[in-house]
């Protein structure tokens, strides 16, 4: 109980302070002043980058067993595969194949495993494909919430009872599509600090908090609607399609997985 | 042969200072034409034809979005070349040349960016790039390896899997014929880990830290995060100074003392060392000197006062002086040892 309690209170840490980072510029009106827009991407990402590291650190320490280390460097390469395939065949707009191994592994093995999946997957990929650059912690750390985030569908399926119905796959369809939105929504905020706070966005110095929220909606409606747009009808139909198979393999393979090796004193 | 990766970790942290404090477009133009020439020096070492042409392509795209949008988005400035009627959602009013030109500047900057990291993606191998994760995170790093192990063997084993389906007469166009793809590229995957599994057991492979410091570390690190982010906080409400920098102090020392105890505690065997020669050694004291030079010359002495511009209100000539050329050519460094 003490291990979950900290793991819990430590996700929750990381979660409030990724969160005011990426959404500093809304909530503090200090930030939105020249002299400090400078330095705000900066710091913005090492704490988004010490976040990974503490979510990282905590999940090696909870977890990872030799099992898990195999499977998942083997669903990374398959996925890291996929992402390959994305860049070298570009699908419609933003259609990415990614998010459905992701969804999948946290839906089945658990929200740990899955964040491991979604943060690994962006950085095998990005170094297969030549792809490191500033983007990469934000990538991380956002993959890695849909894959935490679908370990938490489980609980709410199982314990309403629809597992192997129809409404597991509609759920997860749906998840599929909101994450495909907000996965776009949350980069943009990681992104546009680099452009420039007072380009684009031009945030209004004393408004409030729901006016530059508002600007910000119209600002991404306008531009990024489009890309994420296909990337959430993307994995809907893969989720739709492909999800009930890949549950049932998963499924299989979860309890050859979680046989542990213990050596007596 | 490749160069130290150390050496290049530093020229980009060196790089990324000197790029994110700059706005000045002339310096700019210089760092961005000093990186050109040492990717494209790279590249030709690599075999990369077209590199040049590529990352050019993708600076001219990121300038000129950045100032499209940043002209439709921001109406700010005194030089009005047409307006837009007010009544327009967000775009309506002035367009200036000021919000051009910042906007320009901005892509830039994001340009110049991303020909940084992709000249470190040149420079530096897969496996530099894997070994430069810190010994703290071993069983990431083990899972990473693994994967970049697989790759080319999951990658063939899919090609196999797609011609035997397209002997079977699977058109394989819609997304619903790839599922006989996935299925037993999946099976025969999930299969190989269990494989591998046993195969690292039997090895003495263990993954679980070996004792309980592992909680500590795990608190120091988040303690040394927290006093970062107060640091941070207190700064943008101009609470005195000694706090800000005590705050960051203590988080900085806290961080650095996880990495040295966890990376002292996890003994791990390095095959194929990077070799380091003599000039090497010279090159890593060189980059240290200029590091801390210039993240003196940044805290203290204003470097960054003599690199900023900004169009607004009204356009103005950006300032040259001596001390911005020599900040904005030094990303250029690697073309004094590139052979």
């Amino acid at each position: 109980m003490p291990k979950k309690l900290s793991g819990i209170l430590v996700g929750s840490l990381v979660v409030l302070v990724s969160s005011i980072s990426l959404m500093a510029p809304f909530l503090l009106p200090a930030l939105r002043q020249s002299g400090v827009q400078t330095t705000f991407p900066v710091v913005a990402g090492l704490m988004i980058g010490l976040c990974l590291l503490i979510i990282l650190t905590e999940i090696q320490n909870s977890v990872l067993t030799n099992q898990l280390i195999a499977l998942l460097g083997i669903l990374i390469a398959i996925n890291a595969g996929l992402r390959f395939l994305e860049n070298a065949i570009p699908g419609p707009a933003g259609f990415s194949p990614v998010f459905l191994l992701i969804i999948l592994t946290g839906y089945c093995l658990g929200g740990k495993i899955g964040f491991l999946m979604g943060a690994l997957t962006m950085l095998v990929s990005g170094l297969i494909t030549g792809g490191i650059g500033p983007w990469l912690p934000g990538q991380m750390i956002t993959a890695g919430w849909v894959g935490q985030t679908s370990g938490w569908l489980r609980i709410l399926i199982h314990g309403l009872r629809w597992k192997d119905t129809k409404m597991e796959i509609a759920i997860l369809a749906g998840f599929g599509a909101i994450w495909g939105m907000l996965f776009g929504l949350i980069m943009n905020l990681w992104f546009w600090p680099f452009l420039g706070t007072s380009s684009g966005i031009g945030y209004l110095q004393n408004g409030l908090l729901i006016e530059n929220i508002s600007r910000y909606f119209s600002y991404y409606l306008t531009t990024s609607i489009l890309w994420d747009a296909t990337r959430s009808i993307g994995n809907v139909l893969l989720l739709l399609l492909l999800s009930r198979p890949m549950i049932k393999l998963f499924e299989r393979f979860r309890q050859r997985f979680s046989f542990k090796v213990t050596s007596t004193p | 042969m490749n160069k130290p990766s150390l050496l290049w970790v530093i020229w980009m942290f060196i790089s990324l200072i000197v790029m994110l404090s700059m706005r000045n477009p002339i310096y700019l133009l210089i760092a961005v034409l000093s990186l050109s020439l040492v990717g494209s020096r790279l590249a030709e070492q690599r075999g990369r034809k077209g590199w040049l042409s590529q990352t050019s392509g993708f600076l001219a795209t990121m300038i000129f979005l950045s100032a499209l949008i940043n002209t439709l988005f921001t109406h700010t400035g005194q030089t009005v070349l047409f307006s837009l009627p007010e009544s327009w959602f967000l775009v309506g009013g002035n367009i200036t040349i000021e919000s051009m030109i910042y906007g320009s500047i901005n892509g830039l900057l994001i340009g110049s960016l991303y020909l940084i990291f992709s000249i470190l993606n040149l420079a530096l191998s897969i496996s530099q790039m894997t070994r430069l994760i810190p010994p703290a995170f071993q069983p990431i790093t083990m899972i990473i390896t693994v994967a970049l192990s697989f790759y080319p063997s999951i990658q063939q084993r899919t090609l196999e899997i797609k011609e035997a389906q397209l002997i079977r007469g699977n058109p394989m166009k819609k997304l619903s014929d790839w599922l006989p793809l996935l299925m037993p590229l999946l099976t025969s995957s999930l299969e190989k880990a269990i494989t591998l599994s046993e195969s690292m057991t039997a090895r003495g492979f263990s993954s679980r830290p070996a004792n309980k410091q592992a909680n500590l570390d795990l608190a120091i690190l988040v303690v040394g995060t927290f006093l970062i982010f107060s640091g941070w906080m207190l700064s943008l409400y101009h609470y005195p100074v000694f706090v800000q920098r005590l705050l960051y102090s203590l988080g900085g020392i806290a961080i650095i003392s996880f990495f040295i105890w966890t990376n002292s505690r996890k003994k791990i065997t390095r095959l194929r060392k990077e070799t380091w020669l003599k000039k090497d050694y010279l090159a890593l004291a060189f980059l240290i000197i200029l590091s801390v030079s210039l993240s003196i010359g940044m805290l203290w002495l204003n470097f960054n006062e003599q690199l900023t511009f900004s169009p607004y209100p009204a356009l103005s000539l950006p300032k040259i002086t001596l001390t911005g050329i020599c900040l904005a050519l030094l990303p250029g460094l690697p073309l004094l040892v590139l052979p």
